[in-house]
């Protein structure tokens, strides 16, 4: 397992797309939340002190975007030994099959959440500097608050796990285009419908069982209440969204000919 | 490990297509073998079967015995190159071989030492899509070295090359099998494998056709007969067709006969006062052999290029023609 490790991971950094794909990640990021944290304003509360606008979801909300990047990346990792045919190579050096996508999964989800440390501690740090000039100055944005340190914590977990799904899918897929429009369907497509439907049962149940809405769900800080499902638990289904994806792409890549 | 490459009774077929049916052949270490047939019928699919890429339908492909799945160190074992155009285009050449190396736990060093050998030593930095065809074939023929292994199998290896690009790789291939390696190489261009191969294994819409060494192809292709050089081409063809030869014009001067021995052939011209330049044993081409292997497998001539089995049977009509012009 040592040899494949280190083979994937020689595969990964020698790509000049993993470098530009990782930054993008923290790019994209920073750049929404920058817009989001710069146009929210305390203009309808009663008092700057009384909004009660969750700014730690609000900064982190540039994950929207960067998650995109992240699906990329995952996707490519797989699918480009297809459309280069590096495939046979790959699987000639290491013939366990589950051996290989066991090693690409974990360099590819180390690499995200390296990258997706850096995009969500920017982010954050983003929201501080410009949220006190729209009136926010009483929300300092510590990580030393419980909540503040899951919201953080969940989302680089959330961006590893969408990688491991983007993994998943481009193994069953193996076409990168296939495979990123999956993903990303998945991903941005799934949370429309709810615009689409209008029976509120199921609106629900697309929050609750959507990836992407259910995963962010770990980004909330305030008013766990009134959220469809809690910051954990929509965690969880984005993990068991991975753990589908990556076990479809597992079977799909033992059983069929390279 | 023995170095030999066991292919037995193997069989698979894509939807109703029948790639590989019923194959058993063996290479063994310290020659060149060949494996010829024309495109499609079942060279890359075998290969891809005895490096567990493609499982196969029945039968076994095996490695010293084993399949390849169960190699624990495989580099160190076979050497493969199937398709030199498989390498990420913006990946180095050096960074090809060294995510290779990675995997065994081999050093940067021995990727080096591989660049040097192939000649590539001052390209390796360049990015692999900056590579010419030749390029990506050594690069890939660095890459199934890289390992040492006592087994080499690859896949049309000259195809698409450039003359030099082919002499280098001929030499190369002899000189490995020289180290006392097993090599395998396929190329649906019998011409291709002429100075190369030692043995060849012939295969036509997924079965064996011939496997054979390339001395007993080419003696039996020759067979008895006697190529001759006349201006009195139909003077020499009616003396010698009536003393019970065979003959064929294969050229405005020049015939092939058999059925009489040299000697035999030389004092029936004189005698018959029939002039002639050169006599000596004919030497059949690879190609010619292989021509003649497949002529009776039907089925298998509809998949060549009407061209290529012409020079064959233009002579067949010619000796046809000149035998009725001698009884008339």
């Amino acid at each position: 397992m040592r040899g494949a490790l280190h083979a994937e991971w020689t595969k990964l950094r020698t790509v000049p797309s993993t470098w530009w794909l990782l930054f993008a990640v923290s790019a994209l990021t920073w750049a929404l939340g920058a817009v989001t944290t710069g146009t929210v304003s305390t203009d309808q509360c009663p008092s700057p002190d009384e909004c009660h606008e969750d700014t730690v979801k609000l900064s982190l909300t540039g994950i929207w975007l960067g998650q995109a990047a992240v699906a990329a990346f995952g996707v490519l990792a797989m699918s480009s030994e297809y459309g280069t045919g590096t495939i046979h190579s790959t699987l000639t050096a290491v013939p366990g099959r589950g051996r290989v996508l066991a090693a690409k999964a974990t360099v590819v989800t180390g690499a995200t959440l390296a990258a997706g440390t850096v995009a969500v501690l920017g982010s954050l740090l983003v929201g501080r500097l410009i949220l006190p000039g729209n009136g926010f100055s009483s929300t300092p944005l510590s990580l030393s608050e419980g909540p503040a340190l899951r919201a953080a914590v969940g989302t680089v977990l959330y961006l590893g796990l969408i990688a491991q799904l983007s993994l998943g899918v481009a193994a069953v897929v193996r076409d990168t285009a296939g495979a990123i429009t999956t993903v990303l369907g998945l991903l941005y497509a799934l949370p429309a419908l709810v615009e689409l439907v209008g029976d509120e049962k199921w609106q629900e149940r697309i929050h609750e069982w959507a990836p992407a809405s259910a995963g962010l769900a770990v980004q909330a800080t305030k008013n766990l209440e009134g959220l469809p499902i809690g910051p954990w638990s929509g965690l969880a289904v984005m993990g068991a969204w991975a753990g589908a994806g990556l076990l479809a792409g597992a079977t799909v890549f033992k059983l069929r000919d390279a | 490990m023995q170095a030999t490459i066991e292919i037995q009774e193997l069989r698979k077929q894509f939807g109703q297509t029948v790639a590989v049916d019923g194959l058993s052949f063996t290479v063994r270490p310290g020659q060149v073998t060949g494996f010829v047939g024309p495109n499609g019928a079942g060279k890359s699919t075998t290969m891809r079967m005895l490096l567990g890429l493609d499982a196969p339908d029945s039968g076994q492909a095996l490695i010293g015995g084993r399949r390849y799945a169960t190699l624990r160190r495989p580099l160190t074992e076979v050497g493969a190159l199937l398709d030199a155009a498989a390498v990420h285009p913006s990946r180095r050449g050096r960074d090809h071989l060294l995510w290779l190396a990675h995997s065994h736990g081999f050093p940067a060093s021995r990727v080096d030492e591989l660049l040097e050998r192939v000649g590539l030593a001052s390209a390796g930095r360049r990015r692999a899509g900056n590579y010419s065809l030749g390029m990506r074939q050594r690069l890939g023929i660095a890459a199934a070295l890289l390992g040492d292994p006592p087994v080499l199998v690859l896949d049309e290896p000259v195809n698409g090359l450039d003359p030099e690009g082919i002499r280098w790789i001929r030499g190369f291939l002899r000189g490995l099998a020289r180290e006392g390696r097993a090599v395998l190489v396929s190329s649906h261009l019998m011409s291709e494998l002429e100075d190369s191969a030692d043995h060849l294994v012939v295969v036509g819409r997924g079965r064996l056709i011939a496997d054979t060494s390339v001395a007993e192809l080419l003696a039996a292709a020759s067979g008895e007969r006697v190529s001759l050089r006349t201006s009195a081409r139909t003077d020499a063809m009616r003396l010698l067709a009536r003393e019970g030869a065979t003959v064929a014009a294969d050229g405005p001067q020049s015939l092939t006969v058999s059925g009489l021995a040299t000697e035999r052939i030389v004092e029936l011209l004189t005698t018959g006062g029939v002039p002639f330049s050169e006599i000596g044993a004919h030497r059949a081409t690879l190609e010619e052999a292989y021509m003649e292997l497949t002529r009776d497998a039907a089925e298998f001539r509809t998949v060549e290029a009407g061209a290529d089995t012409a020079p064959g049977a233009e002579a067949a009509t010619a000796t046809a023609n000149e035998a009725e012009g001698t009884r008339s």
